[in-house]
């Protein structure tokens, strides 16, 4: 699972260098336009290992951002997965927090937190936390008849065993929607470290368009990409592991 | 049975052939008087540009037979690189963008430089600090966008005063200004044509009088505008080249003048919305200082002492591995080269 996704993570950077390459050569374009391999190379040595602490930083702001939206997400969803007034007095309100787009939000999170770790926290968790919000919903609102029948007519139902049940059958859509999130997580931390953070692989990478420098930004994405193709691939591996540990065998 | 008969649908064929014919030949006779061209700026529309629009809407160049598509800018934009790629013709370059550019091997090429004096300046409350000479920086906080323009000028500003970076306090400066009206920091950078009026009147409106510190002052001429296109489109039409400039100058002159002042405002106006108009007429006042400070100073005068200075500024910081022989790069519309 894990060296699957790290290949094919490699494949398709190959890939979309070689393309950007194929371009450059093929119309003659300057370094400053496209940078070739030598320039991709020397800068690479330059930054490559603040640019690495720099995503490790993202990364860690936006895996508790992750892990925060994951929560929030879990407890609305099972709220909002009752046809009460309540249940649907939340969903709406989760649904609306997410109508308004994170760039318009984030400078007045940035008055209110300050141009640090909170402020990255906060919009991480903002943009990965609804793409899980509307699984969990979707997956705790769909009861599984063949198992909860049983319960339900022994008197023996309670909700924490809906909502185990839900999940374990539906452990799969979970753990590729988590997972998937973790890019949202990544992505909302970096966008939130662009706008207005001084830390962090989007705060470089800010530096790098100012300066016009495309070398810096393709190894930006490289490591973001490497990071993010190990972490999700990790999350699977779990997925795999707790599934395969709840079943028994 | 068909209601059209064989001669009618014939007699509609006809028209319509004649009509697309006539259409045609119009267009192609049009495109030959007309030379289609894409000017990509540097920003948004606002008074910074107002030559640009007014070259454009007064008709200086329908005048010399040029039809330009003026493009607005923007942090995501990058002229030097449109024209490399062939979406553009002409273009508005910052000078580190051009020396960086060719620090790459871009072929760009400098036609015109647009503000003679840098508006990329500080402001300051004037009742709290002065900044008369470059040691009053030491012990303040001052603001920088890194990777920025304004953080080349205040390295250079401070080195050549021989302050520390561990004697000042260097503060991240990002899109909005909370951190200064805060007082978060002591000095902060600001475009003083287009933002400067509206900060001073913020400031002001609290009974705080406002400086502004303006690094040529100091003898830091760091070149802002300028108007670029790339060699090869230089060497294939230059006779295009010295139209477009000429009547882009005469665009720039005459949207600086008094006397036209009230009519380019209103041309502007209908870009830039959501300026006031009384503040944009003081911006206009402002940006006229910078781009003709003298009045036997003619716009698009390319300081080449300045482009050297810059070119000396971005090796010293490193942005540049090596010179780039900036002279070369410069063709004012008329040189023979």
């Amino acid at each position: 699972m894990l060296p699957r996704r790290i290949y094919q993570f490699l494949l398709i950077y190959l890939i979309g260098l070689l393309l950007l390459f194929a371009v450059k050569y093929g119309f003659g374009l300057s370094d400053y336009v496209i940078p070739g391999p030598r320039d991709v190379i020397n800068t690479l040595k330059t930054v490559c290992i603040r640019y690495f602490s720099d995503v490790v930083d993202t990364f860690s702001v936006a895996v508790i951002g992750q892990i925060i939206s994951i929560c929030l997400a879990a407890a609305v969803g099972i709220i909002g997965r009752r046809t009460t007034w309540f249940g649907s007095f939340v969903k709406v309100a989760a649904y609306n927090v997410q109508a308004y787009p994170i760039v318009a939000i984030a400078p007045i999170i940035f008055i209110l937190f300050g141009d640090g770790f909170l402020s990255r926290l906060l919009i991480a968790a903002m943009i990965c936390y609804f793409p899980i919000l509307l699984s969990v919903i979707g997956i705790m609102s769909e009861p599984v008849e063949d198992v909860e029948h049983f319960y339900r007519a022994t008197g023996r139902m309670r909700w924490q065993l809906e909502v185990k049940i839900r999940a374990f059958e539906n452990l799969g859509k979970l753990t590729t929607v988590i997972s998937g999130s973790a890019t949202l997580a990544m992505a909302g931390t970096i966008v939130s470290e662009f706008i207005a953070a001084n830390a962090g692989i989007g705060y470089s990478i800010r530096i790098a368009l100012y300066q016009s420098d495309l070398s810096r930004i393709l190894i930006a994405l490289f490591l973001i990409g490497i990071t993010l193709s190990i972490y999700q691939g990790l999350l699977e591996l779990c997925g795999h592991l707790v599934k395969k540990g709840w079943s028994g065998h | 049975m068909n209601p059209i008969g064989p001669k009618f649908r014939m007699m509609i064929i006809i028209v319509c052939a004649a009509v697309l014919t006539t259409a045609g030949l119009l267009r192609a006779d049009n495109a030959a008087a007309q030379e289609n061209l894409t000017y990509r700026l540097k920003w948004l529309f606002n008074v910074s540009v107002i030559g640009d629009l007014y070259a454009r809407d007064a008709g200086f160049f329908e005048a010399v037979g040029l039809r330009v598509d003026v493009k607005a800018g923007g942090p995501e934009r990058d002229a030097i690189r449109e024209l490399e790629l062939g979406y553009a013709d002409f273009g508005v370059a910052s000078a580190d963008q051009v020396i960086r550019a060719r620090s790459k091997g871009a072929p760009v090429v400098v036609l015109a430089q647009l503000f003679q004096i840098n508006p990329l300046q500080w402001i300051y409350r004037a009742d709290e600090h002065t900044f008369e000479h470059i040691a009053d920086f030491r012990g303040k906080t001052i603001g920088i966008t890194y990777g920025g323009n304004d953080e080349t000028i205040m390295r250079t500003i401070l080195a050549k005063a021989g302050i520390q970076e561990s004697d000042v306090h260097l503060f991240s400066v990002r899109y909005d200004f909370t951190p200064f009206f805060q007082r978060r920091a002591d000095i902060w950078p600001v475009y003083r044509n287009a933002q400067g009026p509206i900060l001073a009147d913020k400031l002001n409106a609290a009974g705080e009088p406002v400086g502004f510190f303006n690094p040529a002052d100091h003898g830091v001429r760091f070149v802002a505008n300028s108007v670029v296109t790339s060699r090869r489109a230089l060497d294939q039409q230059p006779l295009i080249a010295a139209k477009f400039v000429r009547a882009l100058l005469k665009g720039w002159e005459a949207a600086l003048d008094p006397a036209n002042a009230q009519k380019a405002l209103k041309m502007l106006q209908q870009y830039d919305k959501d300026t006031p108009f009384p503040l944009m007429e003081r911006q206009l006042e402002i940006t006229r200082r910078l781009i003709k400070p003298a009045p036997d100073v003619s716009v698009g005068r390319i300081d080449a002492a300045a482009w050297r200075q810059t070119e000396e500024i971005m090796l010293k910081q490193h942005l540049i591995p090596a010179p780039v022989a900036i002279a070369d790069a410069i063709f004012p519309p008329g040189s023979d080269d």
